[in-house]
């Protein structure tokens, strides 16, 4: 694997590096497949590579969070790069993204998505609304944090949180799930 | 005194007043002009006769708005105020009746038919009947809420919140409990005319029985909610630091979180932390 | 040789009954929460009953728990889609109720940003209202204005969405000269370049007109009727712009044109949309060429408060400090009606105040409302996938329906 070097011939810092895909890797995966016909893995990964790699998510937009959240999917942001692409349908979601306030009025229809997504579902709840009531907590008819309703997986922060928070958000839960690693949830 | 601000500038305002009032006539109960509006209180009953003379005489076209407002103190404690635009005369002017909770408002659907929400809106909000709107449901609040949420007497947080329940495999309601209750400040002023006696005011008019104050917001009243005591202080001289987090079954350590590769090479760290 | 009609197939005594369906509240095309339940006969509506409130969030008690500044990021959280037409309202409102001067240059950049937002606005109704129709491509190229435009906010407030950049007595902060010279570059090059490539797509496309031309007419009487406003008026033919009409801030030195509509359909409201993007974008031109050097905000110390640097030398600027974000700031009692033109329409509210630092009653006026309550009668006849063109053309959002 090579070295990256400046213009003066000095290594870069890794901070600012740009890492190379690992080519030794790859080439025995290459001659692996072209010499045997198959790849062998563990069933445990092959899930989280599975599982990662295709998010598809529940739009369940409410309130201005959902702006940002067609925004992280418009060109600029581009979210399908990470595998993860709306799906209008909670049959064939995985991942729910709760986007803005979740009042009375709506809860119950929340909890009937979510229970008609198919195992395993995450949740990421987004903006403080969704988090905990934010600005609305103390509202007559307003839900205080989403997790009262469904299981959240991750937390998204701010009002709304910008197009790379939400960004960020996926990636996390892609962490969360190499990290938890088996077959049942 | 002369105009400063820039909000909308409608038509001018000049005889308007006197010349609705003497065509409405009786119906009027009393008229008056403040920050440039014109706001009409009229006699109940004649209501929807009041706005249908606006409407077909006097070219207010539109019913852009109804709004309730609720002032506790009076006999009748709601009003409802109709907003009405004219766009041939560029003119705005505001139309109100007085009611209670059981004195109904004659409906105005059959004059403009985008009444019937804003009615149905602020019967919703306030509980002000409109005899005659044909289809007087809620429409704002929840499937079955009860009470008027825009209330002055009704609280802020209200009664009730939902949960998922595990055991009854549905969306639940209960009794609102806050971690932290709504915190309100006064920050009035004292001498701006606060309605209570200020600590210490030896000049003040008469010692009240200690005055009502203000329901309390929630606060650490005893010393045992602080947390703080011989518990603690106990706790705070224990030398020992807390023990190493258990194993796992397998006799790994829970896994701590990686760090994030993209973090340039960490260069606190020869800076010291003192230990 | 006659047409032979074709006998029905239930001549007999079969009863054919009109079937219920419920839209939403979870549907990509609802535009947000709406639920509607809807008589079909076959496949032609019937009746619509339009469920709203699924996004009540009691923000008018919220607000009556608040102080005058308090209040004021919740006008952003109402219509999402355009947060600095909301708050225009709301601090005219209490403008008018303190008869407070702005100075010159507030007036023009909150014109200026008015118009962004409006333009920020449209790129989202129309984009979504063509991706609803059935084309995506053109979506694509609107939000990258939008993006854009999110960029400017940034850069003028510190938020993408929510500035809470419009302040009683003027805006908040002023604005870099290097933000103004790159929106006068973007009104030049990257907003026709992207706005005009994008509707190049459908103007003419014989598929979205036929989508769109002659559904839901509305006649100019049922427009007053129904309380319209905005381009929902402006489509059926009535030149009613609050902007042009009823000026508010520097509204009356502008030089534009209002879009009107001749049939009243769909077709219409989405091409009236269109050409007031071209109308903001020349206001924003001349604001722009116009804009006076000044203060940004009042310099009333009792409503407005000092510059940080002043607060460090000064005594009296601390207290005012102080002051103005513990207690905030008295408006005196009375009722006013502050309506403005907001990109969806008429955006009212209705002020009541008892003198105190709260408001005692604020009264928010949606566009959504009156344009909601006609989906039924506008929609009656036509076909289900009719409802959605309709809906997409009145451009409905759920924060500032439901409040």
């Amino acid at each position: 694997m090579s070295t990256l070097v400046n213009s003066a011939g000095q290594p870069l810092v890794p901070g600012g590096a740009i890492t190379p895909p690992d080519q030794a890797f790859f080439k025995d995966l290459n001659q692996e497949v072209s010499d045997k016909g198959f790849l062998v893995t563990s069933t445990e990964e092959l899930f989280q590579w599975a599982r990662t790699g295709s998010l598809w998510w529940m739009t369940f937009g409410l309130a201005c969070c959902a702006v940002e959240m067609i925004h992280v999917n418009m060109p600029r942001y581009d979210m399908e790069r990470f595998g993860a692409a709306p799906r209008a349908s909670p049959r064939q979601s995985d991942v729910m993204i709760v986007a803005g306030t979740l009042c009375n009025k709506m809860a119950p229809a929340l909890r009937k998505v979510y229970d008609q997504m198919s195992e395993p579902k995450y949740v990421i709840s987004m903006g403080s609304c969704a988090n905990g009531g934010g600005y609305y907590h103390y509202s007559y008819s307003v839900v205080r944090g989403c997790d009262r309703i469904v299981p959240v997986d991750i937390y998204v922060p701010g009002c709304p949180p910008t197009a790379e928070a939400l960004l960020y958000g996926i990636m996390q839960l892609q962490r969360k799930i190499r990290r938890v690693g088996t077959v049942e949830r | 005194m002369p105009v400063l601000h820039s909000a909308p500038k409608i038509a001018s305002n000049e005889g308007v007043l006197d010349a609705l009032v003497a065509a409405l006539g009786s119906k009027v109960v009393s008229a008056k002009e403040e920050h440039g509006e014109i706001v009409l209180t009229i006699a109940r009953d004649e209501i929807e006769n009041a706005l249908r003379i606006l409407r077909d005489d006097h070219e207010y076209q539109q019913m852009m708005e109804m709004a309730g407002v609720d002032y506790p103190s009076r006999p009748e404690r709601f009003e409802v105020v109709y907003m009405l635009l004219s766009v041939t005369k560029n003119h705005r002017i505001m139309a109100k009746v007085t009611a209670a909770e059981h004195t109904p408002v004659p409906t105005i659907t059959t004059l403009w038919p985008n009444a019937g929400w804003l009615e149905r809106e602020v019967f919703d909000m306030y509980g002000v009947i409109f005899a005659g709107n044909k289809d007087l449901r809620r429409i704002l609040t929840d499937y079955g809420f009860e009470g008027h949420p825009f209330r002055k007497d009704f609280p802020l947080t209200g009664y009730h919140e939902l949960r998922y329940s595990e055991e009854d495999k549905r969306v639940v309601y209960e009794p609102v409990k806050l971690a932290q209750d709504l915190r309100q400040f006064d920050f009035m002023s004292p001498w701006e005319g606060a309605d209570y006696i200020l600590p210490g005011d030896e000049k003040a008019p008469e010692q009240p029985a200690p005055a009502a104050a203000a329901p309390t917001p929630k606060a650490t009243e005893k010393p045992a909610d602080t947390g703080a005591g011989d518990k603690a202080n106990e706790k705070a001289a224990d030398k020992e630091s807390a023990p190493a987090p258990a194993k796992t079954e397998d006799g790994k350590a829970p896994e701590a979180p990686k760090e994030t590769e993209s973090r340039p090479d960490d260069t606190r760290s020869d800076k010291g932390d003192a230990k | 040789m006659s047409m032979q009609l074709e006998q029905s197939p239930t001549t007999g005594d079969e009863v054919i009954t009109n079937y219920t369906i419920n839209f939403g509240p979870q549907h990509p095309a609802a535009h947000g929460v709406l639920r509607m339940v809807m008589e079909l006969d076959g496949e032609i509506i019937e009746r619509i009953d339009p469920h709203v409130g699924l996004l009540h969030r009691g923000t008018e008690k919220l607000i009556e728990h608040k102080t005058y500044l308090q209040a004021l990021p919740y006008f952003d959280r109402l219509d999402y889609c355009s947060p600095l037409g909301m708050e225009h309202s709301y601090v005219l409102a209490i403008e008018k109720l303190l008869n407070l001067e702005v100075p010159l240059r507030a007036q023009y950049l909150r014109v200026l940003f008015a118009e962004l937002t409006r333009i920020c606005n449209h790129m989202m109704n129309m984009g979504s209202h063509i991706m609803d129709i059935g084309a995506m491509t053109p979506n694509l190229w609107l939000f990258e204005i939008r993006e854009d435009c999110l960029n400017f906010f940034e850069r003028a407030s510190g938020a993408r969405m929510h500035s809470a950049w419009y302040r009683p007595g003027g805006v908040h902060q002023d604005v870099p000269l290097k933000l103004l010279t790159d929106i006068a570059d973007w009104l030049d090059t990257r907003l026709p370049e992207l706005f005009e490539d994008a509707l190049s797509l459908v103007a003419d496309n014989r598929i979205f007109k036929q989508r769109n031309v002659d559904i839901a007419t509305v006649s100019k009487e049922d427009a007053l009727a129904w309380g319209f406003s905005g381009p929902m008026i402006r489509g059926s033919g009535i030149a009613w712009d609050i902007r042009k009409a009823q000026p508010y801030d520097v509204y009356d030195r502008m030089d534009f044109e209002v879009p009107v509509g001749t049939s009243g359909d769909c077709y219409d409201r989405f091409m009236c949309r269109a050409e007031e993007v071209r109308q903001s974008a020349r206001i924003m031109k001349q604001c722009l060429r116009e804009m006076p050097e000044g203060p940004v905000a009042s310099t009333d110390r009792k409503v407005v408060p000092p510059k940080r640097a002043e607060m460090k030398s000064s005594m009296e600027s601390l207290i005012h400090h102080f002051k103005l974000y513990t207690e905030g700031f008295h408006v005196p009692a009375g009722e006013v009606y502050v309506a403005t033109e907001s990109p969806k329409g008429e955006f009212g509210v209705y002020l009541v105040s008892d003198g105190s630092n709260k408001p005692y009653r604020c009264k928010i006026r949606p566009t959504a409302f009156s344009h909601l309550q006609a989906m039924d009668f506008m929609s009656k006849g036509h076909m289900l996938p009719d409802a959605t063109a309709i809906l997409g053309a009145m451009d409905i959002v759920f924060g500032e329906c439901d409040r």
